[in-house]
């Protein structure tokens, strides 16, 4: 068997450089790409991603990538894997720059931190951060609860009991650091940002 | 003076760098990485867009890629060059327009407002285009209008202090207004482990900064970093065992 392929989604927001030289660094073979016939097709998908919620809506939509996501997925060995902003397009919704839709994937809305009177947050959320994970995720598979992934990010995808398997982390309010729902899983954190630990869990990810 | 041995190292040479400090090992001592274009001459973009392609090859922390960012253009090529935040300095007074459209595109954690400073008469001064040209802005005034900016992180660096390795100018901390949402990165003048541990012990700090022990000092970062996790401060351990 050749290396395994992972498709990263290049719609013109993020870092990929890094997610792909990860990926080349835990042995699998990385293409960017913004092909909606190369995403279609793929068995390992991510879907990376800083900047607004609502351009990358757009941008995803424009190029259809959103159906291209939508038919690798209907594979049923596909599996799929949202970084940072990539993650929460996952969801339901983002209250970013005016309402705007995610993909639905999972139920889920996305809200900015703000402070309150008695508040004294630091915004955007930056740096390494404990994330708290109940053991039996897959994504998490040998990586100690509490341990620290990198972190940066304004808006946050709140906890609702309609997502299980969620890892979470606390800046000012509990949110979701990670989530893994079937096929489909998402981190606030960036893995390839987060040193060995981050190795490991996308290694998890090609593994499971 | 610490960095005593300017003559024997040629800076910001990529071969020198790679040699040397290997960055996927260094990287462990580290949460982040921040990599300058100070040259004075007219810059050379795609040169140094390939070193820092090259420097964070296999290095998996956070990097934060500037110096005479003066486009949008200028950005995208640093973040697909294994950039994750773009550094402004110049342009945050000169150019106020460009950092929203970088905000625009990049979201505004992307930018890492950058400032340096220079004590005049007791006040903080800031200065532009690598620290040469003084302007009349004092850092009081330009923290007081950082809320209108679209940026992520405020790095404050000390020229004063900058290469001396006497310890971070923490009196630069005074110039920030009392409710302070931006993360503060504070930098210039780090000598050793214990000027880091004042800087993070320090309410007012959400990270500090050093190229000194990056540079000039060994295997300075390795230890410093041991060193403040054994006083007590909290830094995530990155190593799996």
């Amino acid at each position: 068997m050749g290396k395994k392929q992972v498709v990263v989604i290049d719609y013109g927001m993020g870092n990929l450089w890094s997610v792909a030289s990860a990926i080349r660094f835990l042995g699998a073979e990385a293409l960017i790409t913004t092909n909606t016939k190369e995403i279609s097709a793929a068995k390992y998908l991510i879907l990376p991603g800083v900047g607004s919620f609502r351009r990358a809506m757009e941008i995803i939509k424009q190029n259809s990538i959103d159906q291209a996501i939508l038919q690798s997925l209907s594979q049923s060995e596909t599996k799929l894997l949202g970084i940072c902003l990539g993650m929460q397009l996952l969801g339901s919704e983002s209250s970013e720059d005016g309402d705007t839709q995610g993909l639905g994937l999972v139920q889920n809305t996305v809200r900015k931190f703000t402070n309150t009177a008695d508040t004294r947050l630091k915004i955007p959320h930056v740096g390494f951060s404990e994330v708290k994970h109940d053991s039996n995720t897959k994504l998490f598979g040998g990586i100690p609860s509490g341990s620290c992934f990198y972190f940066v990010h304004s808006y946050f995808m709140g906890l609702t009991p309609d997502i299980k398997s969620v890892a979470t982390c606390n800046h000012g309010t509990e949110f979701v650091a990670a989530f893994e729902q079937g096929q489909v899983s998402g981190t606030q954190f960036h893995p390839e940002k987060s040193q060995s630990i981050g190795l490991k869990l996308l290694k998890n990810f090609l593994e499971r | 003076m610490l960095s005593r041995n300017f003559r024997l190292q040629k800076v910001g040479d990529i071969d020198w760098l790679e040699k040397n400090y290997g960055f996927s090992n260094v990287g462990f001592s580290i949460d982040e990485l921040i990599v300058l274009d100070v040259s004075r001459n007219p810059r050379n973009r795609d040169e140094f867009s390939e070193v820092l392609k090259t420097l964070t090859n296999d290095c998996f922390a956070p990097i934060a890629a500037g110096g005479g960012i003066n486009s949008v253009a200028d950005a995208t090529k640093l973040l697909r060059s294994g950039a994750d935040k773009i550094v402004v300095n110049s342009a945050l007074h000169s150019n106020k327009q460009l950092v929203s459209e970088l905000a625009q595109e990049f979201g505004r954690q992307c930018i890492v407002a950058s400032v340096d400073c220079k004590q005049v008469k007791g006040n903080f001064f800031i200065a532009t285009n690598n620290g040469s040209n003084m302007t009349d802005l004092t850092l009081t005034d330009f923290l007081k209008q950082c809320s209108d900016l679209a940026i992520g992180e405020i790095c404050i660096n000390s020229i004063d202090r900058d290469g001396t390795g006497n310890g971070f100018q923490i009196e630069l901390l005074d110039c920030l207004p009392k409710l302070f949402e931006i993360p503060v990165i504070i930098s210039g003048g780090v000598g050793n482990y214990s000027h880091l541990a004042e800087g993070l012990n320090d309410s007012r700090v959400d990270a500090v900064a050093t190229a000194n022990l990056l540079n000039f000092m060994g295997d300075g970062l390795g230890s410093a970093r041991s060193q403040l996790v054994n006083l007590g401060i909290d830094l995530p351990i990155f190593d799996l065992h």
